[in-house]
């Protein structure tokens, strides 16, 4: 079976990386965007500063709002553990990720068991029509909203009712929220970035600060993708700074508007697009003048790539450490079903070896 | 390979050893010297003092709170950029592959995290694996798991706390056990906002007092050799060294380390009701032989305060600089991240002449460790100035004539004239948090010992000289020479393996699988998760 193509053609492995390193090394403006495990953003990373590279998650975007909440504002945030124990008011705030419905719906199917209230009331945030997850025992969630106002816009709306202030527009259902949060000993408020924009992110926080100068609440961070927040983690320890970080300049810059790698190539700044993600996505057009490697789960080269090579997925071919939104931390994980197929991170590395005279550090 | 660090003073309080001489090195060890051996390789140490490789056992250097804080202050690297590219992400202001290069630079070859949070020990382990040069250890934090607190209330035999002890060092591959204000991040879940040492969580009815009292029970009985690591309640107020007091008094006969009595040596006196306990603090550890402290001692400038106290940082949120903090309730303990500056003002001046006070009034070296509890009352990278306080009078006189006169009136630091000399140094920074850890094989420079070895050139600067060392091996590899990294290489982890009580893993499952709904496999991981070759160096308990 091939493993590894220079553009169309099949290649050795070894060949097929030795090519992807002599791309890297006379690109002037590299990019890197993944979608990995730890050992492979770490290898990454690595890569990234000895190439000038700037590096992305593959779908930044979500992710990006997520780690702005942090480094401009500050949260917060309980452990998911706790939630199940301690929750006995969960609302959901905005859509989730589909990824973190089987959460919800677990949520919905106990009670908090540190709590001396010993049952869940569930409310969500957003507009009329807004997707939810499916809640156990054909419960509803209660909904909190103005009509076809942002989610920003209700949630401000609710911090001022709760503050008892007028608004324009009343949210929907507010008695019924003020009642329970008024016997609720912790309230929990499920967010990502997936669908919330900044804004409604920092409203969010706003009215947990508030709810706890008396009474204790806190949210839960579900990430817009598991992956992408276990990659904000081991970038944030090994450059200081979280993805969209870039090493133009032979030191870590973290910027996330010059250094969201899908802007840098719709821009035509990027004149090389290194792509790692087990999951295949073909690029949307194909940028002229910009070389594109791909390192992806494939048994035939990706349109356009002047090097594909195959790869494992974490933890399916291959153990890995992933990020868990079930743990709130990093997880090891068996291979589910272990092929020869090589990670990610061995792949890096590998072009690594071809490009520098040293070994990564990782 | 036979090394030879030719004509050094030898300062090595362990095996008594002070004054002009060689010291040998075979491979990672140091070796007698041989009998008309030929060095491969000879280092020439005359006006230099060789010294073990210096421990750091309290220093916040990795894992989830550590990382948030990076999460949260990305403008916080900004002083560090811009340094030759020497190393492998070396530019990376304040991450992995930095500290453990700055460490090196300064001659430490040892340092501990001590804050790892059990359910997040396989992320602290991979940021440990990530610092390069040095060896790590962690302290795994118990005291307000619901597991625990409730083992307490039920009158559990003390056979299974141990087994839960034992278990949750053995898993977490941690090097002992630490306790933060007992208690208090468990109450606080329940919206209470004040704890102190004899407050009682509400839903356990357990006090903080009965939590401390209990682990540092099973952690003697089990033979681990670093006592129980106390994070006192109260920390940061006024009246907090009554805490203090109490939580020394409290040892009873059995070894205890409180960790950064800095931060517990405030008094309620003077108009601002805030002054230094210091000499009261002192004076109680120099009679209470069985404890052991460390400092947090504050320097000025802009740091990010990080810690597991979580009740302790959500009610500091206000004094945010920059404004903005997390606050994370977690498992057990969570943490709180609050950025701040500590200024030349009376309260920053009364922090740090506190700090400088305890220092210089606890008599043994053997006894009080040197930290700034990194980052909280300064980065590490401060350490140099620090030695200078310590080593000299003039440089204390020098520091405070631009501090607040106010509070230095509410210390008696200015009419202290001890002067710690190298012989104190090498016991406070080697000797002594060796012998703390149990980790026979370095702290010393005897034959056998690991080569773990700092050399530092004679200069008028104790700042210069202790900042920049001449040369620092590293298990025999020299990986420092004029202050610079000549050499990369990885360190471990070292950790303790206790004997793990089959009943009590089941007993666990099935916790985790009630409670959480989720396999204990969910937070057990292979060595083979850290992606380095040998992460863990093991360390054998008391017998
Ligand atoms: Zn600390």
């Amino acid at each position: 079976m091939a493993v590894a193509w220079i553009g169309n053609r099949e290649a050795l492995i070894e060949r097929a990386a030795a090519h992807a390193a002599s791309l890297l090394s006379s690109s002037r403006c590299p990019v890197f965007s993944f979608d990995t495990d730890i050992d492979g953003t770490r290898a990454a990373i690595a890569l990234a500063e000895r190439a000038g590279a700037a590096y992305d998650h593959a779908d930044g975007a979500a992710l990006a709002r997520e780690t702005a909440l942090f480094t401009d504002k500050g949260a917060m945030t309980v452990a998911p553990g706790e939630t199940r124990r301690r929750a006995d008011v969960v609302v959901i705030v905005g859509e989730l990720p589909r990824i973190h419905h089987g959460l919800v719906g677990e949520l919905a199917g106990t009670v908090p068991d540190l709590s001396t209230v010993n049952q869940r009331a569930f409310f969500v945030v957003g507009p009329n029509g807004m997707s939810v997850p499916p809640l156990n025992g054909g419960r509803e969630a209660t909904r909190l909203s103005c009509g076809q106002a942002s989610l920003a816009a209700t949630l401000a709306a609710l911090r001022a009712q709760y503050k008892g202030r007028r608004t324009s527009q009343p949210v929907s259902n507010f008695n019924d929220f003020a009642k329970a949060l008024a016997a609720a000993r912790f309230p929990v408020f499920l967010f990502s970035g997936h669908a919330a924009e900044g804004l409604a992110l920092e409203m969010l926080q706003g009215l947990i600060a508030d709810l706890n100068r008396k009474s204790r609440a806190s949210g839960l961070h579900l990430p817009a993708n598991e992956n992408g927040w276990g990659s904000t983690l081991a970038s944030a320890w090994m450059t200081g700074f979280p993805l969209r970080t870039g090493f133009a300049r032979g030191f870590p810059e973290f910027d996330p508007w010059r250094c969201d790698v899908a802007r840098m190539i719709a821009a035509g700044e990027a004149d090389l697009h290194l792509r790692i993600s087990a999951a295949t996505a073909q690029p949307k057009e194909k940028k002229r003048r910009m070389a594109l490697i791909v390192l992806t789960k494939t048994e035939k080269p990706v349109a356009g790539a002047a090097v594909t090579i195959a790869i494992g997925e974490a933890g399916v071919d291959h153990d890995a450490v992933v990020y868990s939104s079930r743990t709130g931390s990093l997880r090891s994980t068996e291979a589910q079903a272990a092929s020869q197929l090589p990670s990610a991170a061995t792949i890096i590395r590998l072009i690594a070896t071809h490009a520098f005279a040293e070994p990564l550090p990782c | 390979m036979l090394t030879k660090i030719a004509g050094g003073d030898i300062i090595d309080p362990v095996n008594g050893r002070l004054g002009k001489g060689d010291l040998w090195i075979k491979d990672d060890k140091i070796v007698p010297a041989p009998a008309g051996g030929a060095a491969d390789r000879t280092i020439e140490a005359s006006g230099c003092i060789v010294m073990a490789g210096a421990i750091d056992i309290h220093s916040h250097i990795g894992g989830g709170n550590v990382n948030t804080a990076r999460l949260l202050l990305p403008e916080q690297h900004a002083a560090h950029q811009l340094r030759p590219a020497m190393t492998p992400l070396s530019n990376a202001g304040w991450s992995t592959f930095q500290t453990g290069c700055l460490y090196a630079k300064m001659g430490f070859t040892t340092v501990v995290e001590p804050a790892m949070s059990p359910g997040a020990a396989l992320h602290t382990h991979l940021e440990l694996a990530d610092i390069p040069i040095i060896d790590k250890a962690t302290l795994a934090i118990l005291g307000n798991d619901d597991f625990l607190l409730s083992m307490i209330r039920d009158d559990a035999p003390s056979t299974m706390i141990e087994d839960y002890v034992a278990w949750t060092v053995a898993s977490t591959r941690a090097l002992g056990v630490k306790v933060i204000n007992a208690g208090a991040a468990a109450a606080f879940k329940e919206n209470v906002r004040t704890f102190s040492l004899d407050d009682v969580v509400p839903s356990y009815g357990v006090s903080s007092r009965k939590i401390v009292k209990t682990l540092q029970a099973a952690v003697d009985s089990l033979g681990l050799p670093h006592p129980l690591h106390v994070h006192c309640n109260n920390l940061g107020s006024p009246g907090s060294a009554d805490t203090a007091a109490a939580t020394i008094a409290a040892a009873d006969g059995l070894p205890l380390h409180l960790a950064h009595l800095q931060f517990y040596g405030y008094g309620t006196e003077g108009k601002r009701g805030f002054s230094s306990a210091a000499a009261r603090l002192a004076e109680l550890v120099n009679a209470t032989p069985e404890v052991t402290i460390d400092i947090g001692q504050v320097m000025f400038g802009q740091t990010v305060t990080v810690s597991s106290d979580v009740m302790r940082q959500f009610s500091a949120r206000g004094s945010a600089h920059p404004k903005k903090t997390v606050i994370h309730d977690g498992d057990g303990n969570g943490g709180g991240i609050v950025p701040y500056s500590y200024g030349k003002d009376f309260y920053g001046t009364m922090q740090w002449a506190i700090g400088l006070e305890l220092f210089l009034l606890i008599d043994d070296p053997w006894r009080v460790f040197f930290t700034t509890d990194h980052p909280n009352g300064a980065p590490f990278t401060a350490y140099p100035a620090l030695f200078e306080l310590l080593m000299s009078r003039e440089a204390r006189a020098e520091m405070t004539a631009g501090l607040s006169r106010s509070a230095l009136a509410l210390s008696t630091l200015a009419a202290i004239d001890r002067e710690y000399t190298f012989e104190e140094i090498a016991i406070m920074t080697r000797a002594a948090p060796a012998k703390l850890l149990g980790l026979t094989d370095r702290g010393h420079l005897g034959a056998g010992a690991t080569a773990d070895i700092a050399v530092y050139r004679r200069d008028r600067s104790i700042a210069k000289m202790l900042g920049q060392a001449a040369y620092v091996f590293k298990d025999g590899d020299l990986v420092v020479q004029d202050g610079e990294i000549i050499h990369y290489r990885w360190g471990k982890a070292l950790r303790l393996k206790p004997p793990v009580d089959k009943a009590m893993v089941r007993r666990l499952e099935d916790y985790h699988q009630q409670r959480y709904g989720l396999s204990l496999d969910w937070f057990n991981f292979p060595d083979s998760a850290i992606a380095r070759e040998q992460p863990f160096g093991e360390v054998p308990c008391r017998t």
